[in-house]
C-alpha cells in the first residue's frame, strides 16, 4: 500500500465526487433516483474500464523513465490549473465553488424541461445521460490522477501495479465517503471544504510533477525522495504570498472603485443643503 | 479539432502554463542533449522550479490584472 499515492487520489477525487453528487442528487430529486442511480453507476463503470484497460496498458509497456517524464509534465499541467484556480479563489478574485447555487440551477433547469418531482419511477433517458455525463465527466479526472500517480510512484512493474491499486483505494473510498455523506443527508454537500481541497491536491500535483520531471531529466533531487516535503514547502510558501499579494492587487482595484461611488453622493447632499 | 480544445481544457485550459512549462521543458531537454550546455545540468532542478513557480506568477497576474 502507496499511502502517499492513496492519499492525494482520495482528496481529489472527494473533491471531484462531491460535484458529481450534486447532479446525481438534483436528477435524483427532480426526475427519479431509478435514472440517477443507474447513469451514476454506468459512469462508474466506465471510468474502472478506463483505468484498467489503461493502467493496465501503461504498467507493461511504457518505460518508467519515460512514463515519468511525459507523467510529470501532464501532473505540472494539471497541477499548476488547480493551483491557480485555488489561489484565485482564496484571494477572493474568483468566485467559490458554490454547490447549493448549483443545485439550485440545474433543478431550476430540469424544472422548465418540464420534469416532475421523482413522481414517476420509470425509466427516464434524460435524467440517465444527465447522471451518467456528470459523473463521468467529474470522474475522468479521477482516472487521470488515478493512473498517472498510481503508475509513476513506483520504480518497478509490480509496484507500479500496487501504485494504480493504491490510488483506485483512494478514489473508492472517496466515493463510498461521498455517497455515504449525501445519501445520510439529502443535500448538496456545501459544506466539504472543496477549495482547500482543491488547493492540497493542486501542491501535491505540483509537487509530485516537478520531481518526476527532474528525473525524467535525469536530475539528482538532494535527499531523494525526502526532497517532496521541500518542494512542498517551497510550493506553498510561494501559494501563501501570491495569495497575500493578489488580496492587495483586489484592494487597489476596489478602492478606486468605491471612491467613484462615493464622490457624486457628496455632490448631491452639498446640493441639497443649501 | 474540437477533440484537441477539449483535451487541452481538460488538462490545462490556460495557455500562459502551457507555453511556461513547454519553455522550462524544452531549456531541460536542451541542457541534457546539447554539450556546450552540460556544465548547467547541475541546476536542472533549480531551473524546473523557477519556471514551474515563473508559469504560476505569470499566469496569475494575467488573471489579477485583466480584471481591472
Amino acid at each position: 500500500m502507496q499511502w502517499v499515492v492513496a492519499t492525494a487520489a482520495f482528496f481529489a477525487s472527494a473533491v471531484e465526487f462531491v460535484e458529481a453528487f450534486t447532479i446525481v442528487l438534483v436528477v435524483g430529486v427532480t426526475v427519479n433516483w431509478r435514472s440517477a442511480l443507474l447513469g451514476a453507476l454506468a459512469a462508474a463503470a466506465t471510468l474502472a474500464l478506463l483505468v484498467a484497460t489503461l493502467g493496465v496498458a501503461i504498467v507493461q509497456w511504457v518505460p518508467i523513465d519515460v512514463l515519468r517524464l511525459v507523467i510529470g509534465v501532464l501532473l505540472l499541467l494539471f497541477g499548476l490549473k488547480w493551483l491557480k484556480n485555488a489561489i484565485l479563489r482564496y484571494s477572493g478574485l474568483k468566485a467559490r465553488h458554490d454547490e447549493e447555487a448549483i443545485y439550485e440551477e440545474t433543478r431550476a433547469e430540469l424544472r422548465a424541461r418540464g420534469e416532475v418531482e421523482a413522481s414517476s419511477p420509470r425509466f427516464d433517458l434524460f435524467g440517465f445521460l444527465l447522471s451518467y455525463k456528470s459523473v463521468l465527466l467529474e470522474g475522468l479526472e479521477v482516472a487521470f490522477i488515478v493512473i498517472t500517480f498510481g503508475a509513476s510512484a513506483a520504480s518497478s512493474t509490480v509496484s507500479r501495479s500496487s501504485g494504480i491499486a493504491s490510488a483506485s483505494l483512494g478514489a473508492l473510498l472517496a466515493g463510498l465517503l461521498v455517497i455515504l455523506a449525501g445519501a445520510l443527508l439529502r443535500v448538496p454537500l456545501a459544506k466539504v471544504p472543496e477549495n482547500t481541497l482543491k488547493f492540497v491536491v493542486g501542491i501535491m500535483l505540483t509537487t509530485f510533477g516537478t520531481f518526476w520531471t527532474g528525473e525524467g531529466f535525469g536530475v539528482d533531487w538532494p535527499l531523494s525522495d525526502v526532497f517532496l516535503l521541500i518542494l512542498a514547502a517551497i510550493y506553498l510558501c510561494a501559494a501563501f504570498l501570491l495569495i497575500t499579494w493578489l488580496k492587495q492587487v483586489k484592494k487597489q482595484q476596489q478602492a478606486p472603485a468605491i471612491e467613484n461611488q462615493s464622490a457624486p453622493t457628496i455632490e448631491q447632499t452639498e446640493e441639497v443643503i443649501p | 479539432m474540437k477533440v484537441i480544445k477539449a483535451i487541452y481544457n481538460f488538462i490545462v485550459g490556460d495557455m500562459v502554463i502551457l507555453i511556461g512549462i513547454a519553455l522550462t521543458v524544452t531549456i531541460l531537454a536542451l541542457i541534457n542533449n546539447i554539450s556546450t550546455l552540460a556544465p548547467l545540468k547541475g541546476i536542472s532542478g533549480p531551473i524546473l522550479v523557477i519556471g514551474v513557480l515563473s508559469s504560476l506568477v505569470a499566469t496569475l497576474s494575467r488573471e489579477a490584472f485583466s480584471l481591472r
